[in-house]
Order: C-alpha cells, then sequence, then structure tokens
C-alpha cells in the first residue's frame, strides 16, 4: 500500500493533501506557488510531504494535479501567435462574439481583444449547410493561401473554425491535413474535435482559448512527468479537469481545454464528498482565498455543470462545474467614497502585497486586515504560523478609513466586514434567484483559506441554518482532486423534433458516441475497470432559444419511449422555471454521453469519538456586532467526534481558521466534519 | 432619522439583492421566448410616493432607472394587502410608454401601513390590436396598438381579478404566453415584497425608511457631484429622424441644455410636432420622465460608474416638453415605435452634454439598426416558420479614451446576436456574410465603431422580411472635435445585379427564393482630427480590416507601403490634406447629406417652423408640417434667405390655401 497524493496549485499557495492507504489518515501541506516556474512548487512540495510526514516519492502510487498554467496563459496573455481559419464571409465572429456588452449602463464599456485578432484571421472558400451537406466544396487553393497569410504574420498555430463543421467535420478535417502536409511546423486544432456544438461564436472561442494554450500546457505537462519520474514517484499524474473529474496527464497534452477549470471544479468535487457525508440534500460551497471568493450549488451530492464559464476575459463552452463569483476575497480592500460612504472591494491587495497584515508593502485595509482587528486572526494565542502577521499594520491600515468615517478602529473593522458580507449576500441572492432556490435551506460549506472565518457572517446574512467545515478546508481542491472519477463528455448537435421519425438518426448518434466513449477511456486512458454511461439530451420547446440538459435513460432510446423522453424534459422545465406545457412541440438540440470510470476511492479512518467536553487551549477577546466577546480556542487536531461547543470560539488548524460566532453551536460529525449550527 | 453610511451601504446591498432577485425570478419563470431574448422587462422597489430607489443592473432593460410610479399608484383610490395593480395604457399616467409594457405594482405593508411598492413591466409579445406583435410604424391611433388597461387591480387582497384577467386574454393574439408572463411578473412582486419584509425584520422599520430615503439622497448626492465637473452654459443640439412617415419628411428632435451648477434642465422646445405614426414618445409632459431620462443617465453613469442608479440622479435634471409635440404627444397619439425616437433623443442628449465635455464624453453611437425578422416557409417541413435574425447594429463612436466598439455598445450595449448557425437551422434561408462593414466608422483621431451587415438569400417563396427601427439612411451619425460622421445604414435588394433595388428607409419587404438582401447599420461618429490619428493605429486596422488603404489614404493622410506605414509621404500627405480641405466650422461633424439639407432648413428657418406651428392647432401640425416642406421642396434653393422668412412665406401660402386652417388658427 501507498499514498495517495492530490496537489492543486493556487495563486499564492500550492496545496498538498496526501491519503495513507495503511492507516486511512489525511495530511495537508500548503507550499508557497512559483508560478515563474510552474512545476517546481510540486517537487517542493513532494520534498515536503517526506520531510514532515515522512511519505517517500517511491509511495506515491496514484497523483492528481490541478494547475493554472492554462488559465493564467489566457490572462497574461502569453500563449502562441494563433491564427483563425473561418468560412469567407464570417471571419469578425470573434470581433463581435454575441455583441452584448459587459455593462449595459456604460457607454464606454466594450469587449477585450480577441485572442486572435482580425488580422490572424484567415478566409477559407467553402460552405456546409445546416443539415451537413456540402453547398459550396472546398477549395484547397484558398487554404494555401490561408498558409501564406498564417507565414506573413508569424503564426505558430491553426485553429480552424468553419461554419456547420459540427455537423458534418470534413471540410475542417481536409484543412487540417492540408496545414499538416504543407506547414507541419503549425499546431493545428479543429473547433468540431475541441467541442462539436452548435453556435459558431461559441465552438470558435472555446477552440481558440484551446489551441492558444495547448502548447504551454503540454510543455509544463510534460515537464510536471519528468519531474515526478526522476523524483521516483512511480504513478502516472492524473489531471483534473474542469468537469470535476481527472483524465491522464498524456491525454491532457492533446485536451488542455478541458483542465482550465480544474482547481475551482475539483474544490465543489471536495465540497460535494462533504455534503455526501453530512448528508445534506441542497448545499453551497463557498471557497474564498486571498483573491477570489465563489459558490457553487451542490444538489443531492452532485454539483452543478454549466457552459459558458469564464477564462481570464473569455467564455468557454465546454462542460464545466459551474462557480460564480461573489467577490474578491479576503485581500478585497475598503475605501470611502467622496460621499463617505464605506465600499469594500472590487479592487483587491492580491496576494501582492496582500493585506496589510502580511507586512508585504501593503498599506490599505483588507478584509483579512479587519478579521485582525477584531481578534479573530494573528492574536499570538491562535498560534497561526502558515504566515506570520503584524497585527500594528492591520491597525494602522485600518485607522485610515476610521478616520474618514468618523468610528473607531474596531467598530471600522467590523463595519468592513459588515459591508464585505453584503456585498457577498448581493451576489448570493442573484444565484439563488436565477436557480429558484430558497437559501435558508441550503447547506454552507465553507473552505479556501478564508471561507471558514466567514462562513458564520454570511450564513447569518442568508439565514442558513447550518456551516460544514470540511477536514481539511485549506486544501480541499487538492483533495478533490484525490476522490475525482475519470470522467470525459461527449456531444452531437442533432437538431431534431422529438418524434418517431428521430429516433434513428438518435440511435445512430448514440452509437457513435458510445463507440467514441468506450474508446477514450478503453485505449486512450488505458481504464479497465466498470464503466457508466450517461445519456443526456439538451431539449427545448419549439421557439425557445436555450436548451435543458435533460437526463435520459438510454433504455428509452432503444425502445422508442418518446413520451418517457418528453416527459423528462417538461419535468426538467417545470422543476428550472416552474412551468411545462405537455402539449408544446419538443426539440431535441444535442445529444451528450457522459463516460465515467471510478477508481477505487480513499478509505478514511473513522474518527475518534469522545463523550468528554472539548479543552480549549486558551480563550481571547473578539469584537463583533458591536461588543467584545470571550472566545474560547480550540485546535481541530485535539476535537473528537460528538465534541460540541458553543460559539463564539476559534477552530484553529494548519491550513486555516474557523469563527464560531455567538448563536452558532459547533459539532464534531462522525466523519470529522465540524458543523456549526444556527439557533433560534 | 437619518442613517449611517456604513448601514446604507449595508441596505443598499440589500435592496439591490431584492431587485435583482426579482428580476432573476422574472426572467426564470417567464413563458415567451421574448422576455428570454430581449430581456425587456424591469423589476424595482419604490417609495410609497412611486419614486424608484432600487433596480436590477444584472438583467432587464437599462431604460426605467428613474421611472415614477407616483401618477399610476394614486389612481387606485385604495389599496389593501395582497392588490397588484397593472397597466398598459400609455395614456393614463404615463408609466408605461407602450402598449405591449405590462406594468404592475404591488403595494408593501408592514402593520397596516405601506412602505414601499414593488414594481417592474415586461413587454407582452402582443397585446391585439391592428398587427402581430401590436407594434407598426403605420399605426396613427394607440386604438390600434391593441387593447388598454387602465390602472386597475389584477390581483384583490391575494385573489385574481379573473374578470379583468378574461377581457385581456380575449384580446391578444397569444393569450398563453401573456398569461404565463404575467404569472411570472407576480412571482416577481411576491419575491420582491418577501425580501422587503426580510429587510425590515433585520433593519426594523424606521432603519428602512431611514435607508429607503438615505438611497434616493445618495443617488442625488453622486449626480451632483458629477454634475458639479461639467462647466455651465447652454448647449444647443438637434437631430433628425430620416422620415416623419414613410416616403415623408425629417423630423427634428431639439434640445437646449441649460448647466447651472449641480442641475440642468433639458429644453426640448423646437422639436417637431407629434407625427402621424408610431414613434411619438408619451411622456405626459412630466419633467423628469424616464424616456428622456435614458439618455442623461447613460452620461452621468458612463462619467462616474460608480453612480448609484435610482430616481435620485433624475432629481437634479428637468425636462421642458412643449404640448403636441414628439416628446410630449397628446391622446391618441400612436406611440408603438418609440424605441426608434428614444435612441436618437439620447443621441440628442449625448450630443448636448458632448460640447459640455468633449475631453470626456465620445461621439455619437450608431443607431438605425433594424429588429429583423423573417417570416417564410420551410421547403423542408412546410411549415411557417417566423425568427428574428441579427441583431444588425452599430458599433459606439470615438471617444478621448479610444475608438468606439465595433459592430455593437454605448447605448445599444444590451442587444444580442442570434448565431448564424441557429438562423439557417430556423429560417430556410442562406446567410452569405454577417460582419464588420468595412469604413463604416467615421474617421477620427478615435475612430468610430463599424457596423455590422448582413447578406441573406431567401430560399422560400412569400419569404416576409420585416426590418423595425431602422433609420439614419439619410442623416448619419455625429463625429465631434473634427471626427468624422459614420457611414449611412442600408438596405439593398438584389445588390450587383441588374435588379438591385435601395430600399432606403423601408420595414416591410415580400421577397422570393434566390432574391438577396444587403442589410447594414450606421457606423458611428469619430472622435478627434482624423490627422491626427496614430500612424500605427491606422496600419493596425488596414491590417485587420476594418479601414481600407483608400481610406487610409483619403481619411486619415496614412501612405501604407506593404511593409509598413511609409513615414515620409504620410506626412507629406497630412500636411497637403490640412491645406486643402475646408476649414470645418463648428463642433461637430453631421455629414454631406445633413449640410446639404440644412442649406435649405437653416436653423433659423427650422426654429420659424416650430414658432409657427407651435401656434397651430395639435391635430393640424403635422398636415401643415408636411405642406410648409412641400412648398420649401417646390422652390428654387438659390432663392432662399435661409433667415427665417422662406418659411413664414411657405405657411402663409398654406394657410392661403386651406381657409379652415386659418379658421382654426383664428379660434
Amino acid at each position: 500500500m501507498g499514498y495517495r497524493v492530490g496537489v492543486d496549485i493556487g495563486g499564492t499557495f500550492t496545496d498538498f493533501c496526501a491519503f495513507d492507504e495503511d492507516s486511512g489518515a489525511l495530511h495537508t501541506l500548503k507550499v508557497f506557488s512559483t508560478p515563474q516556474t510552474p512545476g517546481q512548487e510540486v517537487i517542493a512540495g513532494i520534498t515536503g510531504l517526506a520531510e514532515r510526514y515522512g511519505v517517500t516519492p517511491q509511495q506515491v502510487t496514484y497523483f492528481t494535479h490541478g494547475t493554472t498554467v492554462g488559465v493564467n496563459t489566457v490572462i497574461q496573455r502569453r500563449g502562441i501567435t494563433l491564427c483563425l481559419f473561418t468560412t469567407r464571409g464570417f471571419e469578425d465572429v470573434l470581433e463581435v462574439a454575441r455583441l452584448k456588452m459587459p455593462d449595459p449602463y456604460d457607454l464606454f464599456s466594450g469587449r477585450p481583444e480577441p485572442l486572435v485578432t482580425r488580422d490572424r484571421v484567415f478566409s477559407i472558400d467553402e460552405r456546409m449547410l445546416f443539415d451537413g451537406s456540402v453547398d459550396t466544396p472546398l477549395d484547397e487553393a484558398s487554404v494555401d493561401a490561408a498558409i501564406e497569410g498564417v507565414r506573413a504574420v508569424g503564426g505558430e498555430g491553426v485553429v480552424v473554425a468553419l461554419l456547420h463543421a459540427y455537423r458534418n467535420p470534413t471540410h475542417e478535417q481536409r484543412v487540417a491535413e492540408i496545414i499538416k502536409a504543407k506547414a507541419p511546423e503549425l499546431t493545428v486544432t479543429c473547433a468540431s474535435e475541441v467541442w462539436p456544438v452548435i453556435r459558431e461564436y461559441e465552438r470558435t472561442v472555446t477552440a481558440v482559448v484551446a489551441g492558444y494554450v495547448q502548447g504551454r500546457v503540454a510543455h509544463y505537462l510534460d515537464s510536471l512527468q519528468k519531474a515526478l519520474a526522476s523524483a521516483g514517484v512511480p504513478a502516472e499524474p492524473m489531471i483534473t479537469k474542469s468537469n470535476g473529474g481527472v483524465m491522464t496527464a498524456e491525454i491532457g497534452k492533446q485536451e488542455c481545454a478541458q483542465m482550465l477549470l480544474s482547481g475551482t471544479a475539483s474544490g465543489v468535487i471536495g465540497a460535494a464528498s462533504v455534503a455526501m457525508e453530512t448528508g445534506a440534500r441542497a448545499a453551497m460551497s463557498l471557497d474564498i482565498g486571498g483573491t477570489s471568493a465563489d459558490v457553487a450549488i451542490i444538489r443531492d451530492g452532485t454539483p452543478q455543470y454549466g457552459i459558458g464559464e469564464v477564462i481570464g476575459e473569455f467564455p468557454i463552452y465546454i462542460p464545466t462545474v459551474s462557480v460564480t463569483s461573489i467577490g474578491e476575497g479576503g485581500g478585497s480592500i475598503a475605501w470611502v467614497d467622496p460621499h463617505g460612504v464605506l465600499k469594500v472591494g472590487p479592487e483587491s491587495a492580491g496576494s501582492t502585497p496582500g493585506p496589510a497584515c502580511y507586512d508585504r508593502g501593503g498599506e490599505r485595509p483588507a478584509i483579512t486586515d479587519a478579521f485582525v482587528v477584531c481578534g479573530f486572526l494573528g492574536q499570538a494565542a491562535l498560534g497561526y504560523s502558515a504566515v506570520s502577521m503584524r497585527t500594528d499594520l492591520s491597525e494602522t491600515a485600518m485607522a485610515t478609513v476610521a478616520e474618514k468615517i468618523g468610528k473607531s478602529v474596531q467598530d471600522t473593522a467590523e463595519a468592513v466586514i459588515r459591508v464585505a458580507t453584503s456585498g457577498m449576500y448581493l451576489e448570493v441572492s442573484k444565484l439563488v434567484s436565477r436557480h429558484g432556490i430558497d437559501p435558508r435551506e441550503l447547506s454552507l460549506i465553507a473552505f479556501g483559506g478564508a471561507g471558514p472565518m466567514m462562513a458564520c457572517f454570511l450564513a447569518r446574512e442568508l439565514g442558513m441554518r447550518e456551516v460544514v467545515i470540511p477536514r481539511v478546508p485549506g486544501v480541499l481542491s487538492a483533495f478533490g482532486g484525490l476522490i475525482a472519477d475519470i470522467k470525459n463528455d461527449f456531444i452531437r448537435t442533432v437538431y431534431l423534433d422529438l418524434e418517431t421519425g428521430s429516433l434513428e438518426e438518435m440511435r445512430a448518434v448514440y452509437a457513435d458516441l458510445r463507440e467514441a466513449a468506450i474508446a477514450w477511456i478503453r485505449d486512450e486512458h488505458g481504464y479497465e475497470g466498470a464503466v457508466t454511461l450517461l445519456h443526456s439530451a439538451d431539449m427545448r420547446y419549439r421557439g425557445q432559444s436555450y436548451e435543458i440538459e435533460t437526463p435520459l435513460d438510454a433504455e428509452w432510446i432503444d425502445s422508442g419511449d418518446l413520451n418517457a423522453m418528453a416527459g423528462a424534459f417538461h419535468a426538467a422545465h417545470e422543476r428550472i422555471y416552474e412551468h411545462a406545457d405537455a402539449d408544446a412541440p419538443v426539440q431535441i438540440i444535442n445529444l451528450r454521453l457522459v463516460v465515467v470510470g471510478t477508481p477505487p476511492k480513499p478509505k478514511f479512518a473513522p474518527v475518534e469519538t469522545s463523550d468528554a467536553a472539548p479543552v480549549a487551549t486558551a480563550s481571547v477577546p473578539v469584537f463583533y456586532d458591536g461588543a467584545t466577546h470571550t472566545a474560547a480556542v480550540y485546535a481541530r487536531g485535539d476535537l473528537y467526534a460528538g465534541q460540541s461547543f458553543p460559539g463564539p470560539a476559534i477552530v484553529t488548524q494548519d491550513d486555516c481558521t474557523t469563527c464560531v460566532l455567538g448563536g452558532f453551536t459547533a459539532t464534531v460529525d462522525p466523519s470529522g466534519n465540524l458543523i456549526l449550527s444556527r439557533e433560534g | 432619522m437619518a442613517i449611517d453610511k456604513v448601514t446604507l451601504e449595508i441596505l443598499k446591498n440589500h435592496c439591490r439583492a431584492a431587485a435583482e432577485s426579482m428580476a432573476f425570478t422574472l426572467y426564470r419563470t417567464a413563458h415567451s421566448t421574448f422576455v428570454k431574448e430581449t430581456e425587456d422587462f424591469t423589476t424595482g422597489l419604490t417609495t410609497p410616493e412611486g419614486e424608484t430607489f432600487a433596480t436590477p443592473v444584472e438583467l432587464g432593460a437599462t431604460w426605467f432607472v428613474g421611472l415614477n410610479y407616483g401618477t399610476v399608484i394614486r389612481m387606485i383610490d385604495h389599496y389593501d394587502e395582497g392588490d397588484i395593480c397593472m397597466t398598459n395604457d400609455p395614456y393614463s399616467g404615463h408609466v408605461c410608454t407602450h402598449s405591449p409594457d405590462m406594468h404592475i405594482w404591488k403595494p408593501v405593508f408592514h402593520e397596516g401601513e405601506i412602505v414601499c411598492f414593488v414594481v417592474g413591466h415586461i413587454h407582452n409579445t402582443d397585446v391585439g390590436g391592428a398587427v402581430p406583435a401590436s407594434i407598426s410604424r403605420t399605426l396613427s391611433e394607440v386604438h390600434q396598438e391593441g387593447i388598454r388597461i387602465p390602472p386597475a387591480k389584477v390581483v384583490k387582497k391575494g385573489a385574481f381579478n379573473h374578470e379583468l384577467i378574461d377581457v385581456m386574454l380575449a384580446n391578444v393574439r397569444m393569450p398563453e404566453q401573456n398569461w404565463g408572463d404575467l404569472k411570472a411578473q407576480i412571482a416577481a412582486m411576491n419575491t420582491g415584497e418577501r425580501r422587503v419584509h426580510e429587510m425590515i425584520a433585520k433593519f426594523g422599520v424606521e432603519t428602512f425608511k431611514a435607508g429607503v430615503a438615505g438611497l434616493l439622497d445618495y443617488a442625488e448626492q453622486q449626480a451632483r457631484s458629477i454634475m458639479a465637473t461639467l462647466p455651465d452654459g447652454d448647449y444647443f443640439f438637434d437631430d433628425y429622424l430620416d422620415e416623419d412617415a414613410a416616403g415623408g419628411f425629417p423630423c427634428r428632435i431639439a434640445l437646449t441644455l441649460k448647466i447651472r451648477g449641480e442641475t440642468c434642465v433639458l429644453d426640448f422646445t423646437g422639436s417637431d410636432p407629434q407625427i402621424e405614426s408610431s414613434v411619438n414618445m408619451p411622456t405626459g409632459g412630466q419633467p423628469r420622465h424616464a424616456l428622456l431620462m435614458v439618455g442623461f443617465v447613460y452620461i452621468l453613469y458612463s462619467l462616474d460608474p460608480t453612480l448609484f442608479l435610482n430616481s435620485g440622479v433624475c432629481r437634479v435634471a428637468e425636462s421642458i416638453l412643449p404640448e403636441g409635440t414628439i416628446v410630449n404627444p397628446v391622446f391618441p397619439a400612436a406611440v408603438g415605435l418609440r424605441t426608434l425616437s428614444v435612441q436618437r433623443l439620447q443621441g440628442v442628449i449625448f450630443g448636448a452634454f458632448a460640447q459640455a465635455a468633449p475631453d470626456r464624453l465620445p461621439s455619437s453611437p450608431a443607431s438605425g439598426g433594424p429588429i429583423m425578422n423573417v417570416n417564410t416557409i420551410d421547403n423542408r417541413t412546410g411549415r411557417r416558420v417566423m425568427a428574428a435574425i441579427g441583431a444588425i447594429s452599430g458599433g459606439a463612436g470615438g471617444s478621448p479614451r479610444g475608438d468606439g466598439t465595433e459592430g455593437s455598445g454605448a447605448n445599444a450595449s444590451f442587444l444580442k446576436n442570434t448565431p448564424v448557425e441557429i438562423n439557417e437551422a430556423e429560417v430556410p434561408f442562406k446567410i452569405l456574410r454577417y460582419g464588420l462593414c468595412q469604413d463604416s466608422g467615421g474617421a477620427g483621431k478615435y475612430r468610430g465603431g463599424n457596423a455590422l451587415e448582413m447578406i441573406f438569400q431567401a430560399h422560400a417563396p412569400n419569404t416576409r422580411v420585416t426590418a423595425r427601427n431602422r433609420d439614419r439612411t439619410r442623416f448619419s451619425s455625429w463625429g465631434i472635435l473634427g471626427g468624422k460622421a459614420g457611414s449611412h445604414s442600408k438596405f439593398v435588394l438584389n445588390p450587383g445585379s441588374n435588379r438591385e433595388e435601395n430600399l432606403g428607409n423601408v420595414d416591410i419587404l415580400t421577397i422570393g427564393p434566390g432574391d438577396v438582401v444587403h442589410i447594414a447599420s450606421g457606423g458611428s461618429g469619430g472622435w478627434g482630427d482624423p490627422l491626427e490619428r496614430d500612424p500605427a493605429a491606422v496600419l493596425w486596422d488596414v491590417r485587420r480590416g476594418f479601414v481600407s488603404t483608400k481610406a487610409a489614404e483619403q481619411s486619415y493622410g496614412v501612405v501604407l507601403t506593404p511593409g509598413g506605414v511609409d513615414e515620409a509621404a504620410t506626412a507629406r500627405l497630412r500636411a497637403d490634406l490640412a491645406r486643402e480641405r475646408p476649414k470645418q466650422e463648428g463642433f461637430f461633424d453631421y455629414g454631406a447629406n445633413r449640410l446639404a439639407y440644412e442649406k435649405i432648413w437653416t436653423r433659423a428657418n427650422y426654429d420659424a417652423l416650430t414658432e409657427l406651428l407651435a401656434a397651430t392647432p395639435v391635430h393640424w401640425r403635422f398636415f401643415v408640417k408636411h405642406r410648409v416642406f412641400e412648398a420649401i421642396d417646390a422652390l428654387d434653393p438659390v432663392t432662399l434667405a435661409g433667415d427665417g422668412s422662406d418659411v413664414r412665406a411657405a405657411f402663409d401660402g398654406v394657410v392661403e390655401r386651406f381657409p379652415q386652417l386659418r379658421a382654426a388658427l383664428a379660434a
């Protein structure tokens, strides 16, 4: 037996989570990220695990990894010089996008410059029609001319995105062949291969992001494989995906677009497993770090999936665990507007200089500083050591704001927390209203460096009854990777009416998709265990312009049970929109298939139970709700299952600090999660 | 009680959360695809007197920030808890501004007292009347624009008023959609009411009330601070709709903006008489009517995007709206297509403010891009299909911050398009091109954004193409400080063939298989002297295909070689162009057509017309305007004095011809 190790690279820290397959114990570790030399922190962490926990590289039998290399490539615009080939007449697809601007009230609101600017877009003479028939055959001379164009602008790679190629990719494939033959130095990405779905902008921008980052990501994964091998790690690294699954690094080199949002996704996967443990039917994950605050909805242990999630400035349309930003995290800066109104964010101190208390040059007060001033962080008795904190610097920074609003430093700090909380409340309100969810019924699963610190404040604002702090809140994304399934998505646009005449095509398409899915998991991935195939369809009423992904039973398609398919759609429509029309004609736009392979899951050691009252290590003064309270301090590692204590209290552990406000009672559940229940 | 400013900020977030939650609830539960696609709806919270203190900014129409429900609230003489009221009558209180907009409001009670209203509207796809969708430029009376419901209770103490609902549903073409959308509106109202009750439970009723007043005051203070940065003065600006009727004459909207310290007056005296088609703007003469405030809110928000959007912003402005004009029509003038004129009115406000702060504001955005629908038979299924295609919009104007955005932006930022692939899947036609028109943005140191164009070919006979809101085929969007006007919008049938036909501002067209339609929005205006544009930026535009090599030389004086900019030749050409070009008079470039038009219709002539028509009975004005225009058109332009006397003489001639008019004038 050996160790399973999950690693997640964030902006400031790289998180490690190691599971001992013999003892069932979980170890955690944080090291500073090294964005200048990506991969180095992984090796640093491997060394750290050995030093601290005696985990030798040779014992690592399973290794999962989430990286921000891809997303940073987009944000920093450090990808390749990419070109785009489009059907003639449609070259402006990236320039006009879907027209809508981010802030419709601002006359200056604009779109980001595309990753492929218009001078690097070249026209191909060809035309497919909607039904996949050829309207104008491919003129290969136009491909030659386009390749010349690429050379003239110094292009390093090409994305081929032709109209209706989701339906018939032969022209795209032929163009790719020609490029490979005549310009083998260029990378080629066909949009119909990245995510073959109707809607030209969405398909094109997704392929462009994929083509843009591919070189850098593949290079990174290659170096990582080598570094791990030379460190003596026997396991082939698995890469976490935006869909919450994992794939091998080898596949990752080809399918880079799949891993762009893997960090946030695997955090939600970790939270979903916690929701399963606590039995919460509906939960919201709350992931607050130094520079971001994200939430996601989890129902029955399954996260919501979305498309159009944003990478840097660009949406990407592949299945992704749906995460909503509700703020800028612990680094959000407090300021006072010219009318004397206290504001928090959107400006953030980021990871450099960071909040004032980090003593790295930050002079303006951030949310983290407010928690320091109120006594939740930085007091010696709290023994927090991951980053040393200068409480005096927090106070000095907070005083600059206090002076402007005419309040004491402490009152100001509390006001900063309240204003920040109300801003998060606003964003969460939008999210739950969009989905028709009552927030009071949600269990709040808080993690990330600052999530457990702010969770009680947000839960009170939203009327939530329960907050859950996982065992390893500071490294939950790394943990999520450890328990993730092998998973891939397949899609085909069919645009069919739901009627008997469509069944033949549906069956044929599903046969194709199943073949591709099995080939992916068995041949490409080399996975030999049991496989689950999940069928679904993007459906809508005729005349609608948006689809609902509706789970289907494969049996319905085989037996031609149209009523069951329609019924599933009507029910999904009713659940989301609160109405359905059983008589309206239904269309199927896309058929989807998800292939899932489940590697053996970690079996965690049970948490020891105790009837004894938990022992506080200290008590400290904390300030909130306009008064000073005395908070008992507990070390997370000293707590046993079944133990319970009231707030106000502070729970410390290696990777983060949990604030338990008055009115909440903390209980350790049998899995070791800390459940904070709100009274009244 | 005054509210402390920390609590104010927290309450602000809660109020916005309430408004946004209402919007998301409405959007999620609405039935009609139209609402989902266009987001033509609003939600909000108002004071018991009707002032909007919180609106959503994430979803919904951008037009109703300053909407005041006071007039319709007061038309209901008694409210009980659980009541919900509605109206879609543009002439009952002027909250509703065209019949498809169903406005709804619900009092929120606390211990028997109304503490606020939750409000909102939805644009129904159809409310009956002469044409499907209830809107057509050809309509002249509001009665033709569908059923009108004056303010009435649709829910009484929590129970539906089915008699009223049945009357409405009996009069509309797709009753199940209206009913579904009404239920969504009601769900949104109930969401808002619940949120208000939660706020009161959290903050206390006195803090809530003080907070509401505080939020209006806060927005007002912010608006005052922004206004204070603008220099005092009177700024006149006018612009024209191409036509006041199909094939008619231009229609002027005129504004004198008077900035005085932290406040301003928008005086629309000089605007044309109300017209016999549906582009009138029903404001009831209210000095802060929401339709008038849209452009004003855009300006203030763009100058400072931290501005909290509510009615408080509008307290710093007042309008003067002469009765019987396009900005204050009298019943029963049709108003359905006021979108077209409101967009032009926004541009007029932008033009006036641009003179006050040219170093901070953009030149004219494009407008005149249509909402396109195609209605045809699908050869594959024999089914009739109707689909919205496009949008075919234009960009933002150039500004001191840089070039205008391409293809959309500024006051049309809310538009979304339909993908080409979806269009072709839904409609049996083929799109030959959808993209940006080269050289359509006005030249400038900072260029206007290019317009979008679409070329498509029909596949079936009797394919009906409707292009609502078309304009700008004659008069261009304007440039400032040396920046040039944008290109005209286009609507051409079978371009480049011997059957080519320029369709001008036509908005309905029937075509057959093989016919090709080319439609383009107008370009937007440039900012600053194009000869001062960085040659590298011109090169970049040429490389991206946004500007042609020819325009690079002619408009920008930039000479390009295959390798880049020919610096020496550029310097020479720029010097030549600077010497040869006519000295630009004034702040604006309006384009050649307006220049030619205003040789005849000088400011003095037009002011004379306005003055004479203002003294003419309302129901005569449109008729008299047309006769005067015809009379002026008949004259040899070189004989015109341009000092108003031409128009006075023409007017006298009209009075001479129509003795009935003489009697009406005397009365």
